[in-house]
């Protein structure tokens, strides 16, 4: 052994980790998980802040970093058993490393760093938009790039084109607020609860989404999405047809979203010749965007991949998943990596 | 053998030591680069101290209360390798480690640490000594709390501890604040060396309880002592009219 572990993590060096634990901690999931040879889900803990950030309608990042602390430890202790594994058997530690709330990602940063020096492993810092990049592939590896991916979450929509892993081309982003977003505060807005997402999707099934012609922001030949305008469509229309019921206003909202995400992403698709079309991030847990891009691509002749549910929204086996890869092919992080809430993904031209 | 682990205010501190001594310490200040800098530091102290991290019996970290984010990367730090070596760890505070530094530095007197807390407030405890030349018979006498500055003078002249008695002043509040401070009879305001918690004082602290057979805490049950709530839940409480807990 090297005395202190001086000489772990070393950076630069590509390095073929058989079993990874990854972290992640970048908002308000605290999630580890263990992942063999780079595919496999030996297991994958999440545990959700969402009762804790509920009453306040939207995250609070002093509370998030706070849960996170406290969660940490046994989260990664449940990851090791239900992989029956124990530190020992750890070859490399992957983590969250931005974007995200700046107080909760360094917990995780810290925690990562923590265990690999105790194990006298690697450790690599991971961006979480490539990881939700990997989750979009991780449970169907034999999918032939070029694909088109589809980042719907909370903080992030964009489309990008997926060359090769790691080899990402940026088509077109929101101008203003993340679809996600859009779904928090109009749920907010009908008195449905946060998150928005789930209870509009669930809603909506009871509604008719031809009931209210929203506005689709940005259409024609752009790849970009703007979603701020569809929230105040959404109140002027309430505040006129006090009378309509929530769940027809709902439905409306999600059909006008989810057209815009489809109409876009299959358009991108045709643009590079994609062999199929993903989904990644939490709003693609939505049950109309899934059946929805999944008839287009039919109809196209191309693949179209839904990860599970448990894919879609933050998850430690997409870190330490896009961690094996980074290991492999840039090798570890060294010990002085920090946390970066405005991290992007490195995009070529 | 001990790590010592302090992040509680804006210094990075790092120790090695038993019971028979500290055996390295690192120090970095002023750069609010906690995350950055703790990692490097610890495998720097352990290598300047020729100790193996799986030589380590113990971790000790200080809880707070100070800087939420260096808190956290601290805590975080710690409960990570506990977990990782399967080690226990030992919270100190920073309001026991800034007494200790000036117990141990031979002031005689009560101590009366007093970090700060920002947005016109200070956290504060008093501790005194029961064997005049033993720094680690430290006992407290003011349980940790938050005020604001322009109550100081009046709780230390109310205190059983105050009221005339020497007593000094140590802590990043206690600079800040020490014009306030000094106007009290008795009272003696700490230079600058005695501004921040010392990883030393951390390990000393840790070690000597360790000796005198206090357990260690699983890597679960270590938790920051932010002494604040998250603005959010103060926010909430006042709008709804009630009080939340602490
Ligand atoms: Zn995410």
């Amino acid at each position: 052994m090297t005395v202190a572990g001086a000489d772990v993590a070393v950076a630069g060096a590509p390095f073929a980790a058989h079993r990874v634990l990854g972290i992640e901690t970048s908002c308000d999931e605290t999630a580890a998980a263990v992942l063999l040879d780079g595919r496999h889900i030996a297991s994958s803990v999440v545990s959700s802040q969402i009762d804790l950030h509920a009453r306040f309608g939207g995250v609070v990042p002093e509370l998030a970093g706070r849960a996170h602390v406290d969660l940490l430890t046994p989260v990664v202790a449940e990851a090791l058993a239900e992989a029956d594994l124990t530190g020992a058997d750890i070859d490399a530690v992957a983590v969250t490393w931005g974007p995200g709330l700046v107080g909760s990602l360094l917990v995780g940063v810290s925690g990562a760093k923590a265990l690999a020096m105790a194990w006298g492993v690697p450790f690599v810092g991971v961006n979480h938009l490539e990881a939700h990049l990997f989750a979009s592939t991780l449970e169907q590896p034999d999918l032939e790039p070029p694909l088109v991916v589809l980042l719907v979450s909370g903080g992030h929509t964009f489309l990008v084109e997926l060359e090769a892993p790691g080899r990402y081309r940026l088509l077109g982003q929101t101008i203003d607020d993340a679809a996600g977003e859009a779904f928090d505060k109009v749920a907010r807005y009908l008195g449905l609860g946060y998150p928005g997402g789930p209870v509009i999707d669930a809603i909506s099934a009871e509604g008719d989404p031809t009931a209210f012609a929203f506005p689709r922001a940005l259409p024609g030949a752009t790849y970009d999405f703007s979603f701020s305008g569809l929230k105040t469509s959404v109140v002027r229309t309430v505040e006129r047809h006090p009378e309509a019921a929530t769940a027809d206003v709902a439905a409306s909202f999600q059909e006008a979203v989810v057209d815009v995400l489809v109409a876009k992403t299959m358009r991108a698709a045709e643009h590079v010749g994609a062999t199929g079309v993903c989904l990644a991030g939490g709003v693609a847990a939505n049950s109309l965007l899934r059946s929805r891009i999944s008839e287009a691509a039919a109809s196209a002749g191309i693949a179209a991949y839904l990860p599970s549910r448990a894919m879609c929204t933050d998850n430690a086996a997409m870190v330490a998943a896009a961690g094996w890869w980074r290991l492999a092919h840039d090798g570890p992080s060294p010990l002085s990596l920090g946390a970066d809430p405005n991290l992007f993904l490195d995009l070529i031209a | 053998m001990l790590l010592g682990i302090e992040t509680a205010t804006e210094l990075v501190g790092v120790a090695v030591g038993d019971a028979g001594g500290v055996r390295a310490t690192s120090t970095v200040t002023g750069r609010r680069r906690h995350v950055e800098s703790l990692a490097p530091a610890i495998n720097h102290v352990l290598s300047q101290a020729g100790v193996a991290i799986g030589e380590l019996n113990a971790v000790c970290v200080d809880v707070g209360p100070g800087l939420f984010t260096g808190l956290r990367v601290g805590v975080a730090t710690a409960k990570g390798l506990a977990q990782g070596l399967g080690i226990g760890a030992i919270g100190v505070t920073s309001l026991e480690t800034l007494a200790h530094g000036a117990l141990d530095g031979g002031w005689p007197g009560s101590v009366l640490a007093v970090v700060d807390a920002r947005r016109s407030e200070v956290f504060v405890a008093a501790f005194g000594r029961l064997d005049p030349v033993d720094a680690s018979s430290m006992v407290e006498l003011e349980a940790p709390c938050r005020f604001a500055p322009a109550e100081l003078a009046r709780f230390i002249e109310a205190a059983p501890w105050g009221g005339g008695a020497d007593v000094l002043c140590v802590g990043d509040g206690a600079r800040r604040y020490a014009a306030d401070l000094a106007a009290v009879k008795g009272v003696v305001v700490a230079g600058p060396t005695m501004a921040a918690p010392q990883p030393a004082s951390l390990v000393t602290l840790a070690a000597a309880r360790l000796a005198a057979g206090s357990p260690t805490l699983g890597a679960a049950d270590i938790h920051p002592l932010y002494l604040r709530e998250a603005d959010a839940v103060a926010n909430f409480a006042e709008r709804s009219g009630s009080r939340a807990s602490p």
